[in-house]
């Protein structure tokens, strides 16, 4: 049968076409200029920013708001809206695997996982962000800006948002919440049916998972950022005899869970739980004002504090207008920028930037922001922030979790 | 018909347009996927050939095709049945129901991403259906995320009725319709102008429709992951799942699945193929 | 009619159209919360956020992918659907399986090494997406346009001949017009293909086109965006819709 043979030739073929090497880890650098080449090569320039686009208060920032001063300086900024950031990172590995340099993708939202996969393949260009004149107004020492994950950031991304992790409840439902996460679960197990968690690899029923194992269980306060075979056989087994221990006072009685934050969003908007999470508070503010999470919903400030990471602005190192993405990426971390966007009215995303480090009027357009109605400030929703665990962690504790506890 | 060299270079010529893109996709498609899996192609570290990938795999490997057949199985015989009965409807030579075939021309468009979200308004604990008949989230029965897979399962076969109803209506209305008069007026009963005069001019058409339904829903992602629940999970969720873990050296894994469900799907194929030339009217 | 067949009917009718119930009533509702039967609030919010989110243009892209697609489609489904049917096609069988198997090929494979292939061959994106997409639609109108060939009476074509019609002729001007009706359903399969594909048009159309499915996907991964989802919805059963009576007056043309 032709049909039969025509695999094996194609295969051969293929073979040769796939050049049987990975691309390099070692991303590639971004050529050393001063910012004014910079500036000139970006002008006339389409820079494609592929984000999530669930979010209608980011689209419209970026549509509305930093498209046009991208416009400005010469550059079409164009937003391509996928359902999931891994959408983005997938067209770039399959660009990167066939070594091309005038790639669609300019510039992507990364949240820290989808950042730590495409390190592994040197997806991400260096050499850039820390070049960027409006780096001048964040924190060098800031921790959150120095590792993303666990993995260095060194100039391969550029700092966009902070962003913590937060447990959220209805206040008319639970008029005297804990305050800790070790409360939170004995609190679960006190009403059966009114909590549960999505199943990891979900982003946050992973990050949930990971935060009950370094505050709740395991080693509380003492598992160590970077993993190890060791520290994993050391801290898992309780957290997820915790978990398991916890599973029959779920929601549906930890028979399953949701697969998504977005799922469990629903059960809580729905009323059939008390309590959802996320890693970007930000979006509460829509969901409150548009009526779909209850008037009475509130952000759980836990004492012992949470995960908080910032998210960034990646480009990749196939990108064909890498100068294009560096100037939007620069003006993304501008103050006029960052204070629009932390505008609860805009979009209400926490700044990176150091206020200290600002002029006289610059922080003053920041202290001027009016509070938004459903979101605590940064201060007092980081207070004892964490650090998150190295990316490596993700995985082994994900997998676990399958095994052991959504699996028994 | 047609015979004879001429006539077979005639047919030959006329496949060949469709015939060599097919090969060449499907062809490189599957390659690619079967290089990676056997950790030729990988996106990181040296190419190496290894069954790791499906080592790694293969724990899951067999509930999950159990999983994915049933939810096929299931959400076919549900369509082909509902979707005769519209094509029936919409085509009967007494009181042709037009409605009904144009419902179900309004249900075909609809991406099944849309006709999850649609299901799910309907069926959740405290969707639509549930609200109103006035049954409270706790005594309605976990139809989405259930163990069971209902609305899954409903909401393939929702689709693919119509589909089905699409395919065998498009014979029925340029065929049936003279033959099952003549069959009247020859006195023939209902039944006996059912089961001897339509059902076997529908027979190969809605052979192939159920066909084409059993494979779709084998391959399809988005309903299954939006309406299902994560333990155990169907090949294609199991498959866009280790697609997109963090960890890199994991996509192999994915790539074995998503090969172990092209090479179900092919046997679905041939098998439907078979049992289609034993239908009279198809070859 | 007796009351059985009436009660099948309505049941039928339910069956199509209850899933579309909740669909319709969140394009217009503002606010609606568990446990209310019927939204609180009426508006056109949901509109709104469609518009806001480039409903228009994406429509205007999906509409002209969806007609590449049929165009590309439908003939060459048209040509192999008469040769299996009415011709003796060497190994018929293989070539029969081997039309059907883009059905097996999971869409999400395309992110398994094809989208490489086709960076490394530097074959542009939009001709990469509609070449996998017309591959996607054929088993569609092959299986389509076989079952009306297999069913389609050649005697008139033949009387046509024997009256001095040419080959050209009788092709053109008796047996398509016959088939205009399963000609019409094969290009509206084809059409939904392109119109309603995700994962293609992203990854090897590299985000150039923005279509319909991915504003529905953004907006239907998260809550809150649910009358926004709504309204992207039924704007992407509406064209088509369009399309079908469209096709359909053509087809009872042929028909008559």
């Amino acid at each position: 049968m032709a049909a039969a043979r025509r695999p094996i030739a194609a295969g051969a073929a293929l073979l040769a076409l796939a050049g049987c090497a990975a691309p390099a880890s070692e991303a590639p650098g971004a050529a050393d200029r001063p910012w004014d080449e910079v500036l000139a090569a970006a002008e006339g320039q389409t820079v494609d920013l592929w984000m999530y686009g669930g979010d209608e208060a980011g689209n419209a920032y970026v549509d509305d708001v930093l498209a046009p001063a991208a416009a400005e300086l010469g550059v079409t900024l164009r937003r391509v809206p996928v359902a999931d950031t891994g959408d983005a990172l997938d067209r770039v590995l399959a660009e990167r695997q066939a070594g091309t340099t005038e790639g669609d993708v300019d510039l992507v939202w990364v949240n820290g996982e989808n950042y730590a996969a495409g390190r592994q393949a040197g997806a991400w260009l260096c050499d850039w962000a820390l070049d960027l004149p409006n780096r001048q107004y964040t924190d060098p020492g800031d921790p959150l800006l120095q590792n993303d994950f666990g993995v260095p950031v060194e100039g391969c991304e550029s700092p966009w948002h902070k962003a913590q992790f937060t447990l959220v409840y209805d206040s008319a439902r639970v008029p005297e919440p804990p305050t800790t996460l070790a409360g939170v679960l004995d609190w679960a197990q006190a009403n059966p049916g009114r909590f549960t968690y999505p199943a990891p690899p979900d982003f946050t029923g992973s990050v949930f998972v990971r935060q009950v194992l370094t505050t709740a269980t395991g080693g509380a306060g003492e598992v160590p950022l970077e993993y190890s075979q060791e520290a994993y056989d050391q801290y898992a087994p309780e957290l997820f005899d915790r978990l398991a221990e916890l599973a029959p006072a779920l929601w549906r009685e930890g028979s399953t869970h949701p697969q998504s934050q977005q799922e469990l969003d629903r059960l809580f908007a729905d009323g059939e739980v008390d309590m959802t999470m996320t890693y970007g508070p930000a979006t509460l503010i829509d969901l409150v004002a548009d009526g779909t999470f209850p008037d009475t919903t509130r952000v759980l400030t836990l004492e012992e504090g949470t995960f908080g990471n910032a998210s960034f602005l990646a480009i990749p190192s196939t990108s064909g207008d890498s100068a294009g993405a560096q100037v939007v990426a620069d003006l993304a971390l501008s103050p006029a920028q960052q204070v629009a966007k932390a505008d609860p009215g805009t979009w209400g995303q926490f700044t990176v930037l150091d206020l200290d480090r600002l002029d006289e009027a610059d922080r003053a357009a920041f202290e001027q922001l009016p509070p938004s109605p459903v979101v605590p400030p940064y201060e007092e929703l980081s207070r004892n922030a964490q650090p998150e665990l190295s990316a490596e962690w993700v995985a082994p504790l994900d997998e676990g979790w399958r095994r052991s506890v959504l699996a028994s | 018909m047609s015979g004879g060299t001429a006539g077979r270079r005639w047919a030959v010529l006329l496949v060949l347009p469709a015939l060599v893109p097919v090969a060449a996709v499907v062809g490189a498609a599957l390659v690619s996927a079967v290089l990676l899996s056997l950790g030729l192609t990988p996106l990181v570290g040296q190419p190496r050939l290894s069954l790791d990938a499906w080592r790694g795999a293969a724990g899951d490997l067999g509930t999950a095709t159990l999983l994915s057949l049933g939810i096929a199985a299931a959400a076919t015989v549900v369509a082909a049945a509902v979707g005769l009965c519209l094509a029936l409807a919409a085509t009967a030579v007494v009181r042709r129901s037009r409605l009904l075939g144009a419902l179900a021309a309004l249900t075909i468009p609809v991406p099944h991403l849309v006709g999850a979200a649609a299901m799910g308004l309907l069926l959740a604990d405290t969707g639509f259906l549930p609200r109103l008949l006035g049954v409270s989230p706790d005594a309605w029965p976990p139809l989405v995320g259930g163990e069971w897979w209902v609305a899954v399962v409903a909401e393939y076969a929702w689709k693919e009725s119509a589909f089905v109803a699409l395919v065998v209506g498009g014979v029925l209305a340029s065929r049936a319709r003279s033959y099952d008069e003549t069959a009247a007026l020859l006195g023939a009963g209902r039944w006996a102008r059912f089961r001897f005069v339509t059902l076997p001019l529908a027979a190969p058409a809605l052979g192939a429709a159920s066909a084409v339904t059993f494979v779709y829903t084998l391959g399809s992602y988005e309903v299954a992951a939006l309406l299902g629940r994560p333990f155990p999970e169907p090949l294609p969720v199991m498959a866009v799942r280790l697609a997109g873990s963090i960890d890199l050296t994991v996509r192999p894994q994915a790539a074995a699945v998503a090969v172990t469900t092209a090479v179900l799907a092919l046997a679905a194929v041939l098998l439907a193929l078979r049992a289609l030339r034993r239908l009279s009217a198809w070859d | 009619m007796g009351l059985t067949a009436r009660v099948a009917r309505a049941a039928l009718a339910a069956w199509l159209l209850l899933p579309l119930v909740p669909l319709v009533l969140w394009a217009a509702a503002d606010r609606w919360t568990a446990p209310a039967v019927l939204p609180q609030a009426w508006g056109t919010a949901g509109l709104r956020d469609a518009v806001d989110a480039g409903a228009g243009p994406a429509s205007l892209r999906s509409t002209v992918l969806g007609l590449v697609v049929a165009v590309l489609a439908t003939p060459l489904g048209a040509m192999a659907g008469r040769a299996l049917a009415t011709y003796r096609v060497p190994v018929g069988g293989a070539v029969l399986a081997a039309l059907l198997s883009p059905l097996v090929l999971p869409p999400f494979a395309v992110a398994l090494g094809l989208d490489v292939l086709l960076l490394r061959l530097r074959v542009p994106e939009p001709v990469g997406v509609f070449l996998l997409l017309t591959v996607a639609a054929l088993p569609y109108t092959t299986v389509l346009m076989r079952a009306a060939y297999a069913a389609h009476d050649t005697g008139f074509e033949e009387e046509a001949r024997t009256l001095g019609a040419t080959a050209r002729q009788a092709v053109f001007h008796v047996q398509l017009p016959l088939l205009a009706p399963a000609l019409a359903g094969a290009a509206f399969l084809a059409f939904l293909v392109g119109w309603s594909d995700y994962v293609v048009t992203l990854l090897v159309g590299g985000g150039q086109l923005v279509t319909l499915p991915l504003l529905v996907a953004s907006a239907a991964s998260t809550v809150g965006n649910e009358a926004q989802v709504a309204v992207l919805s039924l704007s992407s059963v509406l064209p088509p819709l369009v399309l079908l009576v469209a096709v359909g007056l053509v087809g009872q043309r042929g028909r008559a």
